[in-house]
């Protein structure tokens, strides 16, 4: 059963920006949009296995660095080869301080 | 000169040019005779011309007589490969320095809106996409180049191979000039489709693809593995009658010619107002989108199997559609995979 646990402050995330969260051994990416709403995927790229964290958002999408495939990280579905296997989400909440996920 | 009235920026900087890339227009149907004529003198110019007679300048003040190069001595081959690497270097320098490291136009006609400097990536040595680059060419490309061309020059010189004279046999050779980028385009649409296969992708082509947004040094910045098989076109000259200046012309058109398609730029401007088309958009799609354009349309072989992208609005939904298939079938089956493994727990 997944559990609820706070992942960072908001603040720490940039509006339309992302963070790595690594948590029990598995790693995460945590979005934050423009209208301060929050996201979370797996934090690996599925084609190399390359962390999305260190890749650019933009509007809703995570590009990654390493071949700029890229992922609509509202449903974790790839948008842009070289990925073709889209990416697994997890919820996301914030109250404004904090962000929570459900990993 | 005002990029903008040739294409258009999108918000993240990304230059397109208006007009989509095109095929070359004597396979266009219904015919275009007048587009063909204009068309008819980049068949040699402006690249072919200097690549032609860099072989020529090559035979006559670069490699030594041809009794010396019947045998294999470090001598003449270590002297070769020296001015080979000078030469490169100096030729893929002038576009790196310019429109790379001094960045003399800016972004003006850049498809892609940021430098590969100003980004760091674990994907590549040093994580700078230039030092790498630079790197593979001068311990990867050129020496591999070298012995291409010393294997070659060794089997003319001791009479392996038909020798055809200019003089002899004039409009045969005129032939073989004419044929050249021909064998050019289907050698390498046909090693390029090889190495897009899973394994060879992974462990070869992979390194040349990390070049997303391609530099001049991008050029030969490959897997020894795709080097020697991408510059061994020039091997074709040793099964068809053909003369060594000619097998050269063939290596250098794939050594130096390699630099069109990774310019990045559209036009490299001259003068105030002037510029020089590039023809580099066909393949900075390839590097883009990964699985269009396996050639350089010369023959159409992309529109024959139905991978050509010309960057428009059409050519993207093409794509789109063939990606969703394949989403579609790797999804399926990583969720099935999925589905066996905790099943596997399970139990």
């Amino acid at each position: 059963m997944a559990d609820w646990i706070t992942a960072c402050k908001l603040d720490d995330i940039e509006a339309e920006g992302v963070r790595r969260f690594d948590h029990a051994g598995r790693t995460f990416a945590i979005y934050r949009s423009a209208d301060d709403e929050v996201f979370c995927t797996d934090g690996l790229c599925t084609h190399e296995k390359v962390h999305l964290a260190d890749g650019l958002v933009m509007d809703y999408e995570i590009e990654c660095p390493k071949h700029s495939g890229a992922f609509d990280y509202r449903t974790g579905e790839a948008l842009r080869m070289p990925p073709c296997i889209n990416l697994k989400t997890y919820e996301a909440e914030t109250d404004g301080v904090e962000v929570r996920v459900r990993v | 000169m005002d990029d903008l009235a040739y294409g258009t920026r999108n918000k993240r900087g990304d230059w397109q040019p208006k007009e989509p890339a095109d095929i070359a227009p004597i396979w266009h149907f219904p015919p275009q005779p007048l587009a063909v004529l204009k068309w008819l003198p980049h068949y040699f110019l402006p690249y072919d011309v200097v690549f032609f007679a860099s072989a020529v300048a090559w035979w006559y003040w670069v490699l030594p007589d041809v009794e010396v190069m019947k045998t294999l001595a470090w001598g003449w081959i270590l002297k070769l490969f020296v001015i080979n690497t000078i030469a490169l270097f100096a030729f893929f320098g002038v576009f790196q320095l310019r429109l790379y490291t001094f960045r003399s136009q800016g972004t003006r006609f850049k498809y892609n809106g940021q430098f590969p400097a100003d980004k760091r990536s674990d994907a590549f040595w040093f994580k700078r996409q230039d030092v790498d680059s630079a790197l593979r060419i001068l311990f990867h490309a050129m020496p591999i180049w070298t012995a291409i061309e010393v294997a070659i020059l060794y089997a003319y010189a001791n009479g392996y191979v038909p020798w055809v004279g200019f003089s002899e046999h004039p409009y045969y050779c005129a032939f073989l000039v004419l044929l050249i980028p021909i064998i050019h385009e289907t050698h390498f649409y046909l090693i390029h489709r090889l190495i897009h296969t899973p394994i060879l992708y992974k462990y070869v082509h992979s390194v040349h693809h990390n070049s997303v947004n391609p530099s001049p040094y991008s050029s030969l910045s490959m897997h020894p593995v795709e080097l020697l098989l991408y510059l061994g076109m020039a091997f074709w000259q040793l099964f068809i009658p053909s003369n060594p200046i000619l097998a050269l012309y063939a290596l250098h058109r794939a050594g130096f010619g390699a630099i069109p398609g990774h310019v990045g730029f559209d036009k490299v401007e001259v003068g105030e107002s002037g510029g020089i088309d590039t023809h580099a958009y066909i393949h900075y799609l390839h590097h883009k989108y990964f699985e269009v354009n396996y050639g350089d349309g010369l023959i159409p072989f992309d529109k024959w199997f139905g991978t050509f992208h010309d960057g428009s609005k059409e050519g993207d939904q093409r794509m789109q559609a063939r990606y969703q298939k394949k989403k579609a079938r790797m999804n399926a089956k990583a969720a099935a995979d999925a589905a066996q493994q905790t099943n596997s727990v399970s139990n």
